[in-house]
């Protein structure tokens, strides 16, 4: 009986460890800030803890290429206050549950504004229902209630299942990274945590992005070639080749599972609320290129539009930024372009939340 | 099936639930069929084998018996021909072939084959030999049930790597089996939970940096990166090999068994010879006893007693791998051991005082580090680049171990300076439910946070 006393005792107390050090958030006082788990909870953190007015608040989420900085849609003082906790890698899965951490009931925010690449669900290369890295993203937000529905989102990939469960259960083996690299400058870890905490609002929210342009770069379609202009690498141009003139991988359907279901789960999170739900067609690029997706009557987000509460903005409505004046990059919109991208989206969010 | 799988505590964990539930009589053949599932997991090809020598052993066993004293001998060198010939063939046959065909220049692997090294053979044919020599001697009775005997070749703990079990212990144990007590469960699961900790957190973490070091020597020049991947690899080695063996040893307790101890903290030793009553140990008593007192000893003057020290350690050292770096390894441990020897035996077995004994400890972990350049170099001429790099390599940094690992190596040496003056892990099992239960959580905490868990590094011993 001793041994099964103390033994009992081992697993009942390591439990209660590693609970009280991942499950309750006291990790976070050291969490890197900019790591991917970090970037998520400094972002929810942050957004939390906002000064919020009594105007109508509006949230935008995405990946990197969604360019709003609420600064510029905020100084337009439209009568609707504009917060973002869009993140650089970021997918759909993690939105849902980035949402879910900052509006728990759903009912803090007038709309929600979720940017996509496309309306039709076209193929992109990476397969995001198997995507590893939304683990270490998420780990901070997910529960024990979250184990059979997050990890059997991984159900293509039996090793990735098997991983989700063992550590949304054993959170320290997705920490682990963090805390090695704690280890080695533990004391300047903790002196910017500590700085995240108190500052990162501010530092998030003053940036406005750079002034590097694609200016010069110049895409022939009729003959497939891309010519940059001196002081732009191979490297870039190697890139540039690869986004405008790489064919696209063909239609499979595999996106559009994978965002009926997390796009999905983000309106069922918001469905008997008051919140709105609005997509965006981000800005194709510098360069759109001819082959743009077919239209696809069912692709998520035209199934989801019509459904109470859901609204499209127009396809076409950042078509004057698509320019590489505006773009640091294939993807990404420069300082200006991002300037311009909120103002737009500003006004065009609050004429149609004025209009309800 | 590693040790550090979690497929492989699915299969302890249904071992050790089928063993106690079931009758004791058919405990036995449980342990047996699951030590047969376990070496069939590496590669069904070679259970073949495993069944084959055990076979012949266990039949030699009995004819030396029943022999007449005159005539027991022959039985005896069949054993040893099926047991050499089959570890001659499988790993050193391509060594010495290659070689040979060198010497009479012919091109490089003209006559090697390309041959699969069975899991575990050097350690279960020298537990084999061990059993038939000590039957020969008349120290040990031949054993009559098949079943018992196949047992204690393949009994799964101690198969792939040891540590070298004794016939009359393990038989000793498995004829008089008790149920473990209290103390021994928890002791069992502390050392399953500590191997696991020296393995996955400490080994394979120094394993990165270590094959990082070795595989790309030159991507890593100057006498720190030297110094350095050194230190990895004789940090790796050590918590690699102990970490095995105390999962192994852990889990025979688990099982009613009780294993010699391999390791006792061997980079606190302050001789070459201490070191060797340290490391190894199961491996070092077998060598003592099937092979350096038969060559004579220390019985025939002192010129004897180093050459039967030299060709010891050789052929100890050709034991672990089939490479001349190996033989370098072991006859640069015979000629230190030698020295010790010529200086005075005494000398190097007393412990010296308190004030002496970090200097002396420093100089045997000095040693023992300059040898394990040639265990772990691919090639002799790795080993002299290595070494001409230590000393000559030049100021070039490259901060090559974090410094985390600096401290957690701190910190396990802390504690094995406090193991080796209370034996406190000892006491554990017998002493506070708390402070038992305080250490666990620590050891899973340090799994968890440190440990390499992304994939299984297999054991380092796991190729010999």
């Amino acid at each position: 009986m001793r041994a099964l006393f103390t033994l009992i005792s081992t697993v009942i107390g390591f439990w209660a460890v590693e609970f009280a050090l991942f499950h309750t958030g006291a990790y976070s006082l050291i969490l890197r800030h900019d790591s991917s788990t970090g970037s998520v909870e400094t972002y929810i953190r942050n957004e939390l803890k906002r000064n919020r007015s009594t105007a109508p608040q509006v949230l935008t989420i995405g990946d990197s290429r969604m360019g709003f900085l609420p600064r510029y849609a905020n100084d337009l003082q439209t009568g609707t206050q504009f917060a973002s906790i869009a993140l650089g890698g970021s997918t759909p899965r993690d939105w849902y549950y980035m949402l879910r951490g900052v509006d728990p009931k759903a009912n803090r925010y007038s709309a929600v504004v979720i940017a996509m690449n496309d309306f039709e669900d076209a193929e992109i290369l990476e397969d995001y229902s198997v995507r590893a890295t939304d683990l270490y993203y998420l780990i901070g937000r997910l529960k024990y209630s979250d184990i059979p529905y997050f990890a059997k989102s991984y159900q293509h990939d039996p090793k990735l299942e098997w991983a989700a469960v063992r550590g949304i259960v054993l959170k320290g083996l997705i920490y682990k990274r963090d805390f090695q690299d704690f280890l080695l400058h533990p004391v300047g870890r903790i002196q910017m945590s500590q700085a995240a905490r108190k500052e990162s609002y501010l530092w998030y929210y003053n940036y406005v992005g750079t002034n590097s342009s694609m200016e010069g770069v110049v895409v022939d379609w009729t003959n497939r070639t891309v010519t940059v202009p001196p002081g732009f690498t191979e490297t870039q141009k190697a890139a540039y080749e690869f986004q405008f003139l790489a064919p696209s991988p063909p239609y499979t359907g595999v996106r559009s599972a994978y965002l009926h279901q997390w796009l999905g789960k983000i309106y069922e999170h918001y469905r008997a609320s008051k919140t709105r739900l609005i997509f965006l067609y981000l800005p194709r690029g510098p360069f759109v290129r001819p082959d743009q997706p077919a239209f696809n009557p069912h692709s998520s987000i035209r199934e989801l539009s019509l459904q109470p509460g859901v609204m499209l903005l127009p396809e076409r409505l950042f078509e004057s930024i698509e320019q590489p004046g505006l773009f640091v990059d294939q993807f990404h919109m420069n300082g200006p372009g991002c300037a311009q991208f909120s103002r737009i989206l500003a006004k065009e969010i609050s004429h149609r939340l004025d209009a309800l | 099936m590693l040790f550090n799988t979690a497929e492989f505590f699915v299969f302890l964990a249904i071992v050790l639930a089928v063993f106690y539930a079931s009758p004791r009589a058919f405990r036995r053949v449980i342990l047996l069929i699951a030590s047969y599932v376990f070496y069939l997991s590496w590669n069904y090809k070679f259970v073949v084998l495993l069944l084959g020598l055990t076979v012949v052993d266990y039949g030699a066993a009995i004819a030396i018996e029943r022999a007449p004293a005159s005539r027991k001998k022959p039985f005896l060198l069949i054993s040893l021909a099926a047991n050499l010939g089959m570890l001659g063939f499988f790993k050193y046959y391509n060594f010495f072939a290659d070689n040979l065909a060198q010497l009479l220049r012919f091109p490089p692997h003209s006559w090697t084959f390309s041959i699969i090294l069975p899991l575990g053979i050097s350690f279960h044919t020298f537990q084999s030999i061990s059993y038939v020599v000590d039957v020969y001697r008349g120290e040990q009775q031949a054993i009559r049930n098949p079943v018992d005997y196949a047992l204690f070749i393949s009994f799964f703990p101690q198969l792939v790597a040891g540590p070298i079990v004794r016939a009359r212990e393990f038989f000793a144990d498995l004829y008089a089996w008790k149920h473990p007590s209290q103390e021994e469960v928890l002791r069992g699961v502390l050392l399953v939970t500590l191997g696991l900790t020296k393995k996955i957190a400490f080994a394979d973490q120094f394993a990165l940096l270590s094959d990082s070091y070795f595989q790309h020597l030159s991507d890593h020049p100057g006498g720190f990166a030297a110094w350095s991947g050194v230190f990895a690899f004789s940090m790796q080695i050590f918590f690699d090999f102990s970490g095995y063996t105390d999962m192994a040893i852990g889990m025979a307790l688990l099982l009613g068994f009780h294993f010699p101890v391999n390791f006792r903290r061997p980079y606190l030793a302050f001789s070459i010879t201490d070191f060797w009553h340290r490391w190894h140990i199961s491996l070092s008593r077998w060598l003592r006893d099937y092979l350096y007192i038969p060559l004579g000893g220390n019985r025939y003057g002192r010129l004897m007693t180093y050459r039967n020290l030299m060709l010891t350690m050789l052929l100890g050292g050709l034991w672990h791998g089939a490479s001349w770096n190996f033989v370098i390894w072991g006859g640069y441990h015979g000629a230190l051991l030698s020295i010790e020897r010529m200086i005075g035996r005494r000398e190097f077995e007393k412990k010296p005082p308190l004030w002496l004994y970090p200097f002396r400890a420093l100089i045997t972990f000095g040693l023992v580090y300059i040898g394990w350049i040639f265990f772990r170099a691919a090639t002799f001429a790795d080993s002299r680049y290595v070494i001409t790099q230590l000393f000559h390599g030049g100021k070039q940094y490259q901060a090559f171990v974090p410094r985390w690992m600096m401290y957690m190596t701190g910190a396990s040496l802390l504690i094995a300076i406090v193991e080796e003056k209370f034996e406190w892990t000892e006491r554990l099992s017998r002493g506070s439910a708390w402070a038992y239960a305080a250490f666990m959580i620590l050891l899973l905490l340090t799994i968890e946070l440190i440990g390499v868990t992304e994939k299984a590094l297999p054991f380092v011993y796991f190729q010999f």
